[in-house]
């Protein structure tokens, strides 16, 4: 993800500018846990690892840190936050080759 | 080409007998994930990015069994993450080799010293270790961004063939890699002894952290034609003389991303190894619900424009041997006479 702006830490607000579909594929795309907020009030913390928005019920499917999955219907979040660590962001290889250089003696 | 002819004669029948049986897709290399924990991070690698408790999980040997019987293809590779840091490899294997699978173990090796010790593992045809090396020590080094790793690998490589099994080697090439260097690497691997290699453009995975380094198509012609345009008689390749021929730009080959469907922990992946757009709950659902035709260069999709990497091609130059008399043709000069 070099060059590119990690979500880690946003918190989009039910109703803000962005389509839920559209966060949710962001959740999809997003290499960290997320925290997703139910309309009925609760919340699911996990991984999104599938959704499908082609269907007659989108649906999006998470697995939390227990290793059970969930499969929620587009209709029943009402929005997604970024709360865990982006682990694809940060991980550069110009990071590793100047971590490589530093640890060379002088 | 150093394909052993009871796996060409496997290969063969089943894309024939696919054919008369008038299925216009079907598999032929399953890519069996068991996890995506691994010992390296490698810069190229879009795989193990994930959360800790996605890494600490794994698939168990029976859902693995399950996926390859419900695939049905004759060829199971097992990347990862590290498959040797699976737990349950060595009952994973043996029961594949029981179902007369050909298993090319994909591995950085640098377990595999100590497994073989342990004895996890028995020689036999239906298994290759395959070696993951980008090149000679300097290059595999930092495209592992680890020190050390391809001295390793080398010294397992050794023990495994003196233990008597196949060891093959894959290797996977980026933007800046020196034609020269890689033709040397080929005689090293040869000189060890390894049966074969294989080789591929890299694919500019969306969530790896080395986005600068991945060749774009006419690029990749390029580099391919000059490592391979006088191939040395003495290097052995164990894949596809056709595929190797695309590579260089003297072939026209169309993805056939169903050619290797991945099953991992999150169930069948679509549409293909490399791009990660959804998942299947059965390998029937994968196959016939996801639209393939978004994908592939001709499709348009900016994400197959540039990718020339074998887990989509090599089932398509595959195709065209068995499928073709000319084909069939072509293949079998390239692999008589050495010339591609």
């Amino acid at each position: 993800m070099s060059g590119e702006r990690s979500l880690e830490g946003w918190a989009p607000g039910a109703g803000d500018e962005m389509p839920l579909a559209e966060v949710i594929d962001l959740a999809f795309d997003y290499r960290g846990d997320v925290t997703v907020v139910l309309t009925d009030g609760r919340d699911l913390i996990g991984y999104v690892y599938n959704r499908d928005r082609d269907v007659t019920e989108p649906y999006l499917q998470l697995v939390d840190p227990t290793g059970t999955s969930h499969t929620l219907r587009y209709t029943e979040v009402r929005t997604i936050q970024f709360t865990g660590r982006d682990t694809a962001a940060g991980t550069s290889y110009e990071a590793w080759l100047r971590r490589k250089t530093e640890a060379r003696p002088a | 080409m150093s394909v052993p002819l009871s796996q060409i004669w496997t290969v063969a029948s089943y894309v024939i007998g696919q054919k008369l049986k008038g299925r216009p897709r079907y598999p032929l290399v399953l890519m069996l994930e068991p996890l995506f924990r691994c010992n390296l991070a490698c810069a190229g690698c879009g795989k193990i990015q994930y959360p800790a408790h996605i890494l600490r999980r794994h698939l168990s040997v029976e859902q693995c069994l399950r996926a390859v019987d419900e695939c049905g293809a004759p060829m199971v590779s097992i990347p990862g993450g590290e498959p040797l840091m699976y737990p349950e490899i060595g009952p994973l294997v043996r029961e594949l080799v029981k179902r007369k699978k050909y298993v090319y173990l994909c591995t950085n090796a640098i377990l595999l010293g100590q497994r073989l010790q342990e004895g996890v593992f028995e020689p036999s045809k239906y298994l290759s270790f395959s070696i993951h090396l980008d090149g000679l020590g300097p290059e595999h080094d930092e495209a592992v961004c680890r020190d050390g790793v391809y001295e390793e690998a080398r010294v397992a490589i050794g023990d495994a063939l003196r233990r008597g099994f196949r060891v093959t080697t894959n290797t996977t090439l980026f933007d800046g890699a020196d034609p020269a260097r890689v033709r040397q690497f080929f005689d090293a691997m040869m000189d060890l002894g390894v049966e074969g290699m294989m080789v591929s453009p890299g694919y500019s995975y969306a969530k790896a952290p080395d986005q600068e380094h991945f060749l774009r198509r006419q690029r990749a012609h390029a580099l391919f034609s000059a490592i391979l345009e006088r191939p040395r008689w003495r290097w052995r390749f164990n894949q596809s003389p056709l595929f190797l021929r695309f590579l260089m730009g003297k072939l026209d080959f169309e993805c056939t991303p169903w050619g290797n469907p991945t099953y991992n922990l999150f169930g069948w992946q679509r549409p293909c190894y490399l791009l990660q757009e959804g998942y299947a709950a059965s390998f029937r659902e994968l196959m016939e619900t996801t639209r393939w035709e978004r994908y592939g260069r001709r499709s348009g999709n900016p994400k197959c424009r540039d990718c020339m990497v074998h887990c989509g091609h090599e089932p398509t130059a595959v195709d065209y041997t068995f499928g073709s008399w000319r084909g069939f043709r072509q293949a079998v000069v390239a692999a008589v006479t050495g010339r591609l």
